[in-house]
């Protein structure tokens, strides 16, 4: 007999027959009740977040990054660094939970109010906005990794530091980047959980209520477990597709 | 066609170029000579503004290009550069490597840039290189290529900077023959290298270089059979021993 059905006795049954009606209680959440069908809609949220923050984050951190390695000396350019230098350390020194909280229930407290997305578009928000910050540095450090004398004879021969940069220096770049973004995008994977503290009911979120729903806490949480597990393997296999084929295209 | 005045680069408290006057004419071969740290890149560097002199004047064929209105882009396309370590574009294969700045700067269309690229790949017999990558050369084809590169730009003047100093021994000569045949050619030079039988035999005044300072300057043969300055005497002993 389920726990469900004597909730009264749901508490005392359950550190007890955990274990033993592991199968029982997975068949129970996930088949019987329609678990796996809540459970992928949570899939569903933690890819939105962590594919829309990726994509964000690179366009952002390619930005700043562009603007980091720039040579420009001009007044704006100087002004831009500054303000990207101030953007990438709050970001990279405040935890990712307190900009979400910050965001949420600060800045955007009244703003949206009746708007049923309004959680996870402010997640993507977040998140997109902090990978940012992190695919900045990934980015910046790829340019750095190249050697300085691709870009002196560039320069030597009368090519601008942008068309050296944008023709010569990235290209080459990419080899280095290609697998730290792949990194990172399994890090928000990983991270997305983080966005149930501003109500957004992705995986984990899911996988919390449906245990309180039917005080079965092992079972579910393995199923959790193996999710990510199949996510992040997902995402680790596509980007080294994605390096292969570059390794193909690059005959060097 | 180069004119130095007094030229000072600094690295935060060191000085590196303490106060250098040289003069290179049209056609000249000026070979730069000196031990290590003397600040002979340095001043090879300056020439075409790849390091900003702390102060003095560089002229380009009357441009004050040491002005910083000057638009030092326009001017390094007149100034070919070879770097010790080629520097290759490692994503371009040989023909987009030399016909890549060319066309980009507009100086030759695509199909002139290719053929002249061609022609001067013949001439340093590696024609048949045009579509393999730098990381399948040699290190004497790939610098004879960055020759072909600076060239293909039609400069006025060659900048080398030790060019056969991270050759296999066997390779030196392949990358000497091609600067020796570039200078029976009238071409303009400013070479940086330990090769004292290039710099005797190709040079038309070899340029001794000495803790930031020119120290003597001389035609090869005065240079060599002659030296002034005990400096000079010391280091041609060290280096002629051999
Ligand atoms: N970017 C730099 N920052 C600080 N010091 C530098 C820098 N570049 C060169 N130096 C210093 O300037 C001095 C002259 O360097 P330079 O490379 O011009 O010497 P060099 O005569 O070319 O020596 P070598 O024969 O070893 O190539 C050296 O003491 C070097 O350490
Ligand atoms: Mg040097």
């Amino acid at each position: 007999m389920g726990a469900a059905a004597r909730p009264g006795a749901a508490l005392v049954m359950w550190e007890g027959n955990m274990n033993e009606h592991f199968f029982e209680d997975l068949k129970r959440v996930f088949l019987d009740n329609g678990g796996f069908t809540l459970m992928l809609k949570g899939v569903g949220n933690t890819v939105i977040i962590a594919l829309s923050a990726v994509v964000i984050g690179v366009v952002l951190g390619s930005v700043c990054a562009i603007i980091k390695v720039s040579d420009g000396k001009s007044v704006p350019v100087k002004i831009a660094k500054a303000v990207v230098g101030v953007y990438i350390t709050v970001i990279r020194g405040t935890p990712l939970m307190v900009q979400l909280l910050f965001t949420y229930f600060g800045v955007f407290a009244t703003a949206m109010r009746g708007n049923p997305h309004k959680a996870i578009l402010i997640a993507v928000l977040v998140f997109g906005v902090n990978s940012g910050a992190y695919v900045a540095e990934i980015i910046r450090s790829g340019i750095l990794a190249v050697d300085a004398g691709q870009m002196e004879a560039g320069r030597s021969l009368g090519l601008s530091h942008r068309t050296t940069m944008l023709r010569i220096v990235l290209p080459q770049a990419v080899k280095n980047i290609i697998p730290a973004l792949g990194n990172e995008f399994i890090m928000l994977i990983k991270d997305s959980s983080v966005a149930s503290a501003i109500t957004v009911v992705e995986m984990t979120k899911r996988a919390q209520s449906l245990v309180s729903k039917f005080y079965v806490a092992l079972p579910i949480y393995a199923v959790l477990a193996l999710l990510y597990l199949a996510l992040t393997s997902l995402a680790a296999e596509g980007m080294k597709l994605i390096e292969k084929r570059m390794r193909r295209s690059d005959r060097r | 066609m180069i004119d130095v005045k007094d030229l000072h680069k600094s690295y935060g408290e060191t000085e590196v170029l303490r106060g250098i006057d040289y003069t290179i004419e049209k056609g000249d071969r000026i070979v730069v000579v000196g031990p290590s740290g003397s600040g002979k890149s340095t001043f090879l560097r300056c020439l075409n503004l790849l390091e900003t002199p702390s102060s003095g004047e560089i002229r380009f064929e009357g441009t004050l290009i040491t002005d910083k209105k000057t638009n030092i882009d326009q001017v390094r396309r007149h100034m070919g550069m070879v770097f010790q370590q080629f520097n290759l574009f490692n994503n371009l294969n040989v023909m987009d490597n030399i016909t890549f700045a060319p066309v980009k700067t507009g100086k030759y269309t695509r199909e002139e840039a290719r053929e002249r690229a061609l022609s001067l790949l013949r001439r340093v017999g590696l024609e048949d290189k045009a579509d393999a990558y730098p990381s399948r050369l040699s290190g004497g084809q790939k610098q004879r290529i960055a020759i072909v590169r600076a060239l293909a730009m039609d400069p006025d003047v060659m900048l080398f900077d030790e060019p056969t100093s991270a050759l296999d021994p066997e390779m030196v000569g392949e990358v000497l023959d091609v600067m020796t045949d570039l200078a029976d050619n009238g071409m303009t030079m400013v070479v940086v290298t330990h090769e004292m039988g290039f710099a005797r035999h190709v040079g038309t005044n070899v340029l001794f270089m000495d803790e930031g300072k020119s120290l003597e300057a001389a035609p090869p043969e005065a240079f060599f059979e002659n030296p002034q300055s005990p400096r000079l005497k010391t280091f041609l002993s060290k280096v002629l021993r051999h």
